[in-house]
């Protein structure tokens, strides 16, 4: 028990390290960072929409970086895939390939057979690239014929996409933005930040190239597993109740929360937990989670909803945890 | 232009229901009391109710979209001027063009108020304050302006007010913060229209349970039919009605736009043993129950005043009495300064609806004897009295009565005129008695009527001829041969309030009832310098011609008119107020008049001893005796045995069970067994002598228990004192009350803050006392401006260090772990949470200069929103 205690304590430090190393390259995205690696403790997908040049690609690939060494030696192996619209889901999967020597059809492993998976630009590829990519990642095995292949024990995917309103994409069904645990925007930086990295790109670029590798796969495997341990309270549970459950009433919102959402929001609500170094849930990760988590699985009356419907039942259930007598509950 | 809304149907549903009906609510109220007192209004109240919401929830709807105020506002004016303008000129009728154009115009103001009131809920923030303080401005006004103030009235008038402004308020600022997206939205309204009907419904039966008494008698009237049910205050009576449902003459009497005809009822029947010569012919006299020498220019009052010089006011209360004692008063004789054609009258008074502390009789009375109400008449009437009266022969009802065309009347009336011509001038009467009742106010108002009075006079020289040329004035015709003046219960009142109400009624309405024409009168003649006062009582009119001497009195006979005094001749009646056409006359009387009337041999007054119920026995400890019309007192104690065998005991309320009678009780006990009247006392009788000559036990006929007035002695008092608060006290007070409110609704933040500081300064275990320091200091910032809004407690509490270098996070951390986890604090949490606190509000407040402090303080949205949801700022 103790062991496992200093064990613990040693792997959140490791994440806290990890969320450092990775901000000595991505700028001012702290809480982007965070929520990336929620996804991966909870043992999810994550997607992340914005505009070009905001940093996506930089942001997987360091995260990649930072666990795994360069190269695959044992460690973690990063593949990225650009997505464009002649992409086959075969150039995901892999395909059988004649082998002369053995006069026999070998299969040849696609790029998903990897442990951090960047999938660029997703929604510019064909659906039917894009739901052989998200079965993958629900399923973690791929058939081919009559052979399943399992996928690696870790597998985390980062997608990004484009925002949906520019040309030339294919929009996710509300389906298949079901398969990521959450979906984060990015952003531009602050003022102060982007003079920063304009004064000191030399210097980023540097860091991108020399990642030191704070967290060895088997670590992270530890804290997928601590996740299930993090203690969450009966009030933060009905919190997330009210939240799913008000998702379906509101006139507002067409599509509402399933019970499926409501699983993945708990375990979204642990494993941030674990990445802020607490081993329990507080009003905080209710409040930075909620929109990760919701917002890409609702289906919105109209715009203005969309800005406010959520945000207003967060506030409501934020307030009523604010005021909570906990002094009354447990006496 | 595509039409855009502000806000949701949701929130104006919930903006009309909530904010839109109570407004209408009150405002139905305040136009139900405005209707009985403006004529102009037309008494359609309920027309004008509608207007007025139509008004109101249109607005509201209208405001709910984008429109300008001004323009729009602009616009409806226009458009109303325009409508105004057009039918103004299309001829409908000759009588109907101009009502219509002043319904119109009451219509349309209505509306546009209604209109105002809307764009003021749909959108300004501060207009539910602005409104409150509006109402309440008025309320004080209106308040000031009333007679009948008390305490009580007070607080009817305001309570409403002021619980309508809280209400307000709070719920408007409840739908600003409404949650528009939330689902339960038919909840939230039914919630709040359930809260608000019970409060309607608490306040309707505190008011119910208070003023029971008022409101039975309000029912009885209903039943009937007659009562017409108009609101307080808005119209007068001559009378008022006890708790009792008895009735008595009002102290005071007030100009007002109605008259409130009460019930036809059967007050009083009294005897009356005036006759003309011969002995035949009764001759009636108006039976007197005030003087009205004062008058309240700010309320058009006229008022009784216990220090008026040389009063000549006998009021015993015949209740306090003992039965057949006499109470005799010839100071009151004297004071009538006349001698001439004076003689003493006497009366009997029985009083069926009559309150029993109320005295009143014809003229100048000087004695009064309650007397026992025989058996078969104790149904009938409730209790009666003897009264003697100094009465002048030349106030006969027949020379008082208003002539009104009647020759005959007129002629009689002639020798009364010649013998008050003979009347001495005025030099020789006492300065101060002069000046007392020729006083007049100041104000120019009155000076138009000393005008118009010296004009009618002009060629009248003796006083009485100056009253004749008064009193022919208002019976006069105008330039068509129509009645100058006309009696009406309903005369109405002139457009301002304050507006001299007797001006309105001398040079323009000319509409009035008896206290209009007391009450001109009143004023012309002291301004022609002859010294009168008003008589309030009833009017005597002789109907019954089967029994003679005997007269009935009815609630509409009462009634007011002036006395004028002559040297020699004392106070002299005169009735100015023009007969009522449209008047229906009161039932013929068709009961029996109580006519045989015992004579009582043995009387004794004194406190019961002790009461045997089973052998009917009594022991009284004898105080006065009254033997054959003797009275006597005993030297020493003494105690009688009574023999109550046949005895009836009565109270003032009606005949009671011998079970009533208790030790120390105050009674009368009477007896007129004949075995007394056949002892009469011989000449040196005395009490001992008498009491050793009755027979023992005494047979005793009637037992009279004496009531305790002692405490209706007090609040009588209390309730003078409650009257004569002036209308500035009032002022004073209203504004006090409301000045209260607003200090306290603005020290509400402050001691809400001092209660939830007690508390978190109070030791107790971690979890509590984590709490309790969160809830306050929560509560403090909230205050101070720096609300949580929609941050997270982290950010929160990271966003107040950055501002305040306080340690707030360190704090968080520990109260979120508290809160949501089972793992035990570290010391270093646990001293966090109990040393936090006061150090946190030392810091913020070295920040924050005392003046914004303060102001903060006083910002009641601040609170509100604590304790609602938090804005949200995105």
């Amino acid at each position: 028990m103790m062991e496992q205690e200093i064990q613990v304590d040693q792997a959140l430090q490791n994440i806290q390290k990890l969320v450092g190393n990775i901000e000595k390259v991505i700028r001012g995205k702290k809480e982007q960072v965070q929520l990336i690696l929620t996804a991966l403790l909870a043992k999810g997908h994550i997607l992340i929409e914005d505009n070009p040049g905001t940093g996506k690609t930089v942001m997987a690939k360091t995260l990649a970086h930072s666990i795994a060494g360069r190269v695959g030696d044992g460690g973690v192996v990063f593949k990225r895939i650009q997505f464009t619209p002649d992409l086959l889901p075969m150039d995901l999967i892999g395909s059988h390939i004649f082998d002369d020597a053995k006069k026999d059809f070998l299969f040849k492993k696609g790029p998903l057979f990897c442990n951090v998976l960047l999938a660029d630009e997703i929604n510019r590829a064909s659906p039917k690239v894009q739901s052989a990519l998200l079965e993958c990642m629900a399923e973690h095995q791929i058939t081919i014929g009559e052979t399943t292949y399992p996928l690696e024990k870790m597998f985390f995917t980062i997608a990004t996409q484009n925002p949906v309103e520019m040309e030339g994409t294919y929009p996710l069904p509300a389906a298949q933005l079901d398969r990521f645990f959450l979906k984060i925007r990015f952003g531009y930086v602050d003022e102060a930040t982007e003079l920063d990295i304009y004064k000191d790109y030399l210097g980023i670029q540097n860091n991108l190239d020399h990642t030191e590798q704070v967290l060895s796969m088997n670590e992270i495997l530890f804290l997928q597993q601590q996740t299930q341990e993090v203690y969450i309270h009966d009030e933060i549970i009905a919190a997330v109740r009210n939240i799913v459950w008000e998702t379906r009433r509101q006139a507002d919102i067409v599509l509402g929360a399933s019970t499926r959402s409501g699983i993945t929001f708990l375990k979204c609500l642990k494993a941030f937990a674990l990445v802020n170094g607490r081993t329990y849930v507080t009003e905080d990760d209710l409040q930075k989670i909620t929109s990760p988590v919701l917002d890409h699985r609702l289906i919105y009356r109209n715009r203005e909803a969309k800005q406010k419907a959520l945000s207003a039942i967060l506030d409501k259930e934020m307030d009523r945890l604010a005021k909570l007598n906990i002094a009354k509950k447990n006496s | 232009m595509a039409l855009t809304s502000i806000h949701s149907t949701r929130k104006l549903v919930a903006q009309i229901l909530l904010l839109g009906f109570p407004t209408i609510a009150l405002g139905l109220y305040f136009l139900y009391t405005a209707n009985s007192y403006y004529e102009v209004l037309q008494n359609k109240w309920q027309l004008q109710g509608l207007v007025f919401s139509i008004g109101c929830i249109a607005s509201l709807t209208f405001y709910s979209y984008r429109f300008r105020f001004l323009t729009t506002v602009a616009a409806l004016v226009l458009f109303i001027v325009l409508l105004y303008t057009i039918l103004n000129n299309v001829v409908v009728g000759e009588f109907e063009t101009p009502l219509l154009s002043i319904n119109f115009r009451i219509f349309s103001t209505l509306f546009l108020l209604g209109w105002l009131i809307g764009w003021g809920f749909a959108r300004s923030r501060y207009f539910t304050i602005f409104w409150s303080l509006l109402l309440l401005t008025a309320q004080v006004l209106i308040v000031s302006g009333i007679s009948d103030i008390s305490v009580k009235a007070i607080l009817i008038s305001f309570v409403p007010v002021l619980v309508y402004a809280f209400y307000i308020i709070y719920t408007s600022e409840l739908i600003r913060n409404m949650n528009e997206h939330e689902g339960k939205f038919g909840w939230f309204i039914v919630k709040r229209l359930l809260g608000f009907g019970i409060l309607i419904a608490v306040m309707l039966l505190a008011v119910f349970t208070t003023f029971q008494k008022e409101f039975q008698g309000l029912e009885r009237d209903w039943g009937k039919g007659q009562g017409k049910g108009k609101g307080q205050g808005a119209s007068e009576s001559m009378t008022k009605e006890n708790k009792d449902g008895t009735v008595s003459n009002k102290e005071s009497m007030q100009v007002t736009g109605s008259l409130q005809k009460r019930t036809n009822r059967l007050v009083f029947v009294a005897r009356l043993d005036n006759y003309m010569e011969g002995g035949m012919t009764p001759n009636p006299l108006y039976f007197t129950t005030y003087y009205y020498t004062k008058f309240d220019t700010v309320t058009q009052t006229f008022e009784t005043d216990p220090a008026m010089p040389k009063s000549d006011l006998f009021r015993p209360d015949p209740s306090t009495i003992p039965l057949y004692f006499a109470k005799t008063d010839s100071s009151a004789i004297t004071n009538t300064m006349a001698t001439l054609k004076r003689k003493v009258v006497n009366a009997e008074v029985y009083s069926v609806n009559l309150a029993p502390t109320e005295f009143l009789a014809p003229s100048t009375a000087f004695f009064c004897q309650p007397i026992s109400v025989d058996k078969d008449f104790r149904s009938q009437y409730r209790s009666a009295y003897r009264a003697k009266m100094w009465v002048s022969e030349l106030n006969s009802a027949y020379f008082v009565y208003n002539p009104a065309g009647n020759f005959m009347l007129e002629n009689f009336q002639q020798s009364r005129f010649e013998e008050l011509r003979k009347a001495g001038s005025y030099d020789s009467i006492d300065r101060q008695f002069m000046d007392y009742y020729t006083f007049m106010p100041g104000n120019e108002e009155y000076k138009r009527i000393k005008e118009l009075a010296v004009q009618i006079t002009k060629d009248a020289v003796t006083p009485v001829d100056k009253m004749i040329a008064i009193r022919d004035y208002f019976l006069g015709q105008d330039e068509y041969g129509q009645p100058l003046f006309k009696y009406s219960d309903n005369p109405g009142i002139p457009g301002l309030p304050s507006a001299s109400k007797l001006n309105y009624f001398l040079f323009e309405n000319r509409k009035g009832y008896c206290a209009y024409f007391a009450g001109a009168t009143l004023f012309m003649l002291r301004a022609l310098g002859i010294p009168s006062r008003i008589t309030a009582g009833f009017l005597t009119v002789d109907r019954s011609t089967k029994n003679p001497g005997w007269y009935w009195f009815y609630e509409d006979q009462a009634h007011a008119w002036v006395q004028l005094y002559f040297p020699g001749y004392g106070w002299i009646d005169f009735d100015t107020t023009v007969p009522d056409e449209g008047a229906q006359q009161s039932p013929q009387p068709d009961q029996t008049p109580p006519l045989n009337m015992q004579q009582a041999y043995f009387v004794a007054n004194g406190k019961v001893a002790s009461v045997d119920t089973i052998k009917k026995m009594m022991q009284l400890q004898v105080d006065k005796l009254l033997y054959h019309d003797k009275e006597l007192n005993p030297d020493k104690t003494t105690s009688l045995t009574l023999d109550l065998s046949i005895a009836t005991v009565i109270r003032d309320s009606g005949a009671v069970s011998i079970g009533e009678l208790k030790k120390g009780m105050d009674v009368v006990a009477v007896s007129y067994v004949e075995s007394i009247k056949e002892l009469p006392p011989l000449p040196n009788d005395n009490f001992r002598s008498i009491i050793e000559k009755l027979p023992n036990p005494v047979p005793i006929d009637e037992i009279k228990i004496m009531e305790q007035r002692e405490k209706e002695k007090v609040s009588p008092q209390l309730e003078e004192e409650k009257k004569s608060l002036s209308w500035w006290q009032i002022m004073w007070i209203g504004i006090g009350i409301i000045v209260g409110f607003i200090v306290l609704l603005f020290a509400a933040p402050y001691l809400l803050w001092c209660y939830y500081n007690m508390k978190a300064k109070q030791n107790a275990d971690p979890k509590t006392k984590a709490y309790r320091v969160n809830r306050a200091s929560m509560f403090y910032l909230n205050q101070v401006g720096w609300a949580r809004t929609n941050l997270g407690p982290f950010e929160y509490a990271d966003s107040i260090d950055k501002r305040f270098g306080t340690s707030l996070s360190g704090f968080n951390n520990a109260y979120q772990k508290i809160k949501y986890s089972t793992q035990p604090l570290t010391g270093q949490e646990t001293n966090t949470i109990t040393g936090f606190y006061p150090g946190f509000i030392r810091q913020v407040r070295k920040l924050l200069p005392f003046k914004m402090r303060f102001s903060r303080f006083l910002n009641l949205y601040h609170t509100i929103h604590f304790f609602t949801q938090p804005k949200t700022n995105r």
